[in-house]
């Protein structure tokens, strides 16, 4: 087989790319959310099903409204299912899942239990956020891990600098600005008189 | 000129590739002739890029639609002004105007770069090169703009309705022009890495890049803002998706930058960690370059899965281990010279401040990534959403927006105990009788609480610092207010420029936390029906259905909703909301339906209405919302960008004010040394 110089780098990105990324990473073609430019997974619906366990509606509507912003549209939108309901009217799977969410509500069952069907039904990327549990935890806790690692490091830095601090060898130095250095230096004193 | 601006790419590419090559000779041969060559380079790789760029542009006014590129993202009756956005719409043309600004940085900045640090200038040029010389590959064998179809269809497909807003038409650009400005900082942070001259003379040419940059990405951030609220219907302007946090991570370390430079510039401190913000702001545009081409990540406006994204991949990793490698084998020379004196000055401040944007920075990469690094561990795919990066980041966010009034309060080198009382006095009322008073008025949102209460704090402290310097200058120079207000800013534009950027970031905050009082309904309603509700504020509102209408204008088929809308009984003006029906020039639909919302702006609360269906006729479905202070988010942007410009702009006269410095450098030191 010849191939021309396109179609070798095509060919061998694609290589690359099929090595380095797994497959399911990649963003499902097929149609177009209107609320988005992702790609829209039409087909992406599934019921979401449980016997009622009583007869009367477990939460008012805004309760449920405010419920269904913590579960993800599966169409590929990224919003979760009220904005994307109530914003976008050519996508088919966020009133499916709203319908679902009213009948659970309908048949009794609370919030947590409602969010457990839809992961039962679509896995964890039902959810708007991670659950906090197991790996997940990860999600939440590293950025303020992070935060106080570099806390006690910087106040360690800091520590040792100012151990190492002369006087004499730390002058601060001006940098450039419009007005003459003995004008700024008179207002800066003025204005700093009080530094003590 | 079609057929030139196609061949001009491929000389482009030919021009970056000897730019590259002549560049690094220059920086080790010192031949005077390889640099004016690497220079000359530069200037025809713009040239040429110019060239492709008016061909494409050509090809796109002239709806050749012959090219895959004018065939998939325009249309002939795509109004004008969107013909000529068109040209960043899609993956290949936004590279070639990628490569346009690029080209046109390096030539700017190889020809300012001055005689003082000619030293550097060849692996500045060099660097430049490489980078551009990456786009034209990619350009010319990953995403090429020229590529023809086989067939020529009768109209092309037309612009995606959504980017068919001039938010959207202005919003790119800055962005591209924030992102791309990084890479002049990076390109003289590697030569003069590779020089070893890293003493402060390269930071005043890279200060003057990256607040262009960070002036840019600010305007372009807030550009994309208000796009996504007026033109996506969701009613919201930030939704922590991947591509929005992408332009947002060099955002964060620039701004660190513009920080810390500040220390390096005082006080010789924080070198390694001024050179490492400066590559971790150019590798972060890659990176976000990366997320929006690639498909890796599911975005709400990412472009198309391609695999140009594996091109930035491999880029950026080059660059990351070209980086770490020449930091690594020079932290001898970039020891700071000067040390501290005490843990409680300006200096700490702004360690503390970089501390809390990286950290942020930290948390917004990893939610963006967190997605990939599950499905890696667990092999479940999760969703990261704005719940999350609200939780994470708005801690982050209100520790920022505390040190924001904290680092102005305190001296260079050293305060004292007596002096910080004195300081904060004020910002610390101004925060307490703020917080105080809200709750009395019964607010008990306790993010917001601190959010309000901070700004408190800071406007205390800002207008403290322009209180403060008006009376000195009245005192001493005996002005009026108004010249003692403007002299202050212009005779130190740097710190008062600053401050004005800070009162951008406070009306922010204040907008942000205005969200926790958002209150949103969905309604099915006929012509001539009424709704009524309340606002966040407690006042009553009267919507009156004017019914639906449906009529054709420009390239489109419209069905728009009226509401006459009444508050307190009072009539504040009519809200229309639309469905529009995108159509080529036969007529044919050319994409899904798009929502154009009905806002009534108020400096309070914005109302916002999105018609979400047409049912049965006269029967509309759409979502009201009030969404309390978000006007001060385009406040804000404004007044940070206008704070960005005074900081930036060129000193008359800089010349004789730095050969003053030297000479009364002593008196200066010793008036801060005595205060």
């Amino acid at each position: 087989m010849k191939l021309d110089r396109r179609q070798f780098v095509g060919e061998f990105t694609a290589v690359i790319a099929a090595t380095f990324v797994p497959r399911s990473l990649r963003a499902p073609q097929s149609g177009q959310s209107a609320a988005t430019n992702a790609p829209m997974n039409e087909g992406a619906y599934r019921p979401v099903r449980l016997p009622a366990v009583k007869s009367s509606p477990s939460m008012t509507n805004d309760e449920r409204d405010k419920l269904e912003h913590e579960i993800h549209c599966q169409c590929a939108c990224n919003l979760d299912v009220y904005t994307c309901r109530t914003t976008d009217f050519t996508c088919p799977v966020s009133p499916a899942m709203h319908r679902d969410v009213m009948s659970l509500v309908e048949g009794g069952h609370n919030a947590q239990a409602i969010l457990d069907a839809f992961v039962g039904a679509y896995g964890e990327r039902a959810l708007m956020a991670p659950t906090k549990s197991g790996f997940n935890w990860a999600a939440y806790v590293v950025p303020f891990l992070a935060l106080g690692a570099g806390t006690v490091l910087v106040a360690t830095l800091l520590r040792t600098w100012k151990r190492q601090t002369t006087l004499a060898s730390s002058p601060v130095r001006n940098v450039p600005v419009e007005g003459t250095a003995d004008e700024i230096a008179v207002i800066d004193a003025a204005v700093r008189r009080d530094d003590g | 000129m079609i057929l030139v601006g196609e061949l001009s790419l491929w000389v482009a590419l030919l021009m970056a590739a000897w730019g590259t090559t002549m560049g690094f000779a220059a920086g080790v041969t010192r031949r005077a002739e390889l640099v004016l060559s690497a220079e000359r380079a530069i200037y025809a790789t713009f040239a040429f890029i110019l060239l492709a760029s008016l061909g494409i542009w050509t090809a796109i006014l002239a709806s050749d639609f012959s090219f895959k590129f004018v065939a998939s993202f325009t249309s002939a009756n795509l109004p004008t002004v969107y013909k000529f956005t068109a040209f960043w719409a899609g993956q290949s043309g936004s590279l070639l105007f990628w490569a346009l600004i690029l080209s046109l940085y390096s030539a700017i900045a190889v020809a300012t770069i001055g005689s003082q640090r000619s030293e550097l200038k060849p692996y500045v040029a060099g660097t430049l090169s490489a980078v551009t010389l990456f786009f034209t590959l990619v350009l010319c064998f990953g995403a090429n703009p020229y590529e023809r179809l086989d067939w020529i269809p009768p109209d092309g497909r037309g612009m995606n309705p959504q980017l068919q807003n001039p938010g959207m038409a202005a919003h790119p650009p800055n962005l591209y022009l924030g992102l791309i400005a990084t890479t002049v900082p990076f390109a003289y942070a590697v030569a003069a890495l590779i020089t070893r001259r890293l003493d402060s003379e390269w930071l005043v040419a890279v200060r003057r890049w990256a607040l262009l940059s960070w002036f840019f990405l600010t305007v372009g951030i807030t550009l994309g803002m208000w796009w996504a609220y007026v033109e996506l219907g969701w009613g919201g302007y930030w939704a922590w998706d991947p591509v929005e946090n992408a332009s947002f991570l060099p955002w964060l370390t620039g701004t660190a930058f513009l920080h810390s430079i500040m220390v390096q510039e005082k006080r010789g401190m924080l070198r390694k960690w001024n050179v490492t913000l400066v590559a971790a702001t150019f590798l972060l545009s890659i990176f976000g370059t990366f997320i929006t081409r690639s498909g890796v990540i599911s975005s709400v406006h990412s472009f198309a899965q391609s695999p140009v994204g594996y091109w930035f991949a491999g880029f950026l990793v080059l660059m990351i281990v070209a980086t770490a490698y020449l930091v690594s084998t020079r932290l001898r020379d970039l020891r700071g010279v000067s040390q501290l004196e005490s843990v409680v000055s300006r200096e700490a401040a702004f360690l503390f401040n970089n501390l809390v944007l990286v950290g942020m920075a930290f948390s917004v990469l990893w939610g963006t990534i967190f997605p990939i690094l599950s499905e890696a561990v667990r092999g479940e795919k999760i969703t990261v959403g704005p719940s999350f990066f609200n939780q994470v980041n708005i801690p982050f966010g209100l520790l920022l927006l505390a040190l924001t009034g904290i680092g102005p309060l305190i001296a260079w080198r050293k305060a004292s105990a007596a002096s910080l009382k004195r300081q904060f006095a004020a910002s610390l009322t101004g925060g307490l009788v703020t917080g105080g008073a809200l709750m009395a008025l019964g607010m008990r949102d306790a993010y917001a609480l601190v959010a309000y209460a901070l700004a408190g704090f800071v406007l205390t402290t800002i207008g403290q610092e322009f209180y403060k310097g008006i009376g000195a200058r009245r005192r001493i120079y005996g002005e009026n207010v108004f010249q003692a207000l403007l002299r202050l800013i212009g005779r130190n534009r740097r710190r008062y420029g600053g401050y004005i950027v800070h009162l951008g970031v406070v009306m922010l905050f204040v907008a942000f936390a205005g969200q926790a009082f958002r209150k949103e309904q969905d309604v099915t309603i006929r012509a001539g029906e009424t709704f009524e509700t309340t606002d966040p504020y407690g006042h009553s509102w009267r919507f009156v259905s004017q019914g639906v209408s449906r009529y054709d204008e420009l390239n489109r088929q419209t069905t728009a909703l009226l509401l006459d809308a009444s508050r307190d009984g009072e009539r504040v003006g009519l809200l229309k909301t639309e469905k529009r029906q995108h159509v080529d020039s036969r007529g044919v639909p050319t994409f899904e339906p798009s929502t154009e919302v009905g806002i009534l702006e108020g400096i309070r609360q914005d109302v916002y209405v999105v018609l979400a269906g047409v049912s049965s006729g006269e029967t509309a479905e759409i979502r009201i919302t009030f969404n309390p202070l978000v006007v001060w988010v385009w406040v804000g942007g404004a007044i940070m960008a206008i704070g960005g410009l005074i900081v930036m702009w060129p000193q008359a006269g800089r010349r004789h004010a730095q050969a003053g410095y030297a000479a009364v450098l002593e008196p200066r030191a010793a008036i801060e040394t005595a205060s």
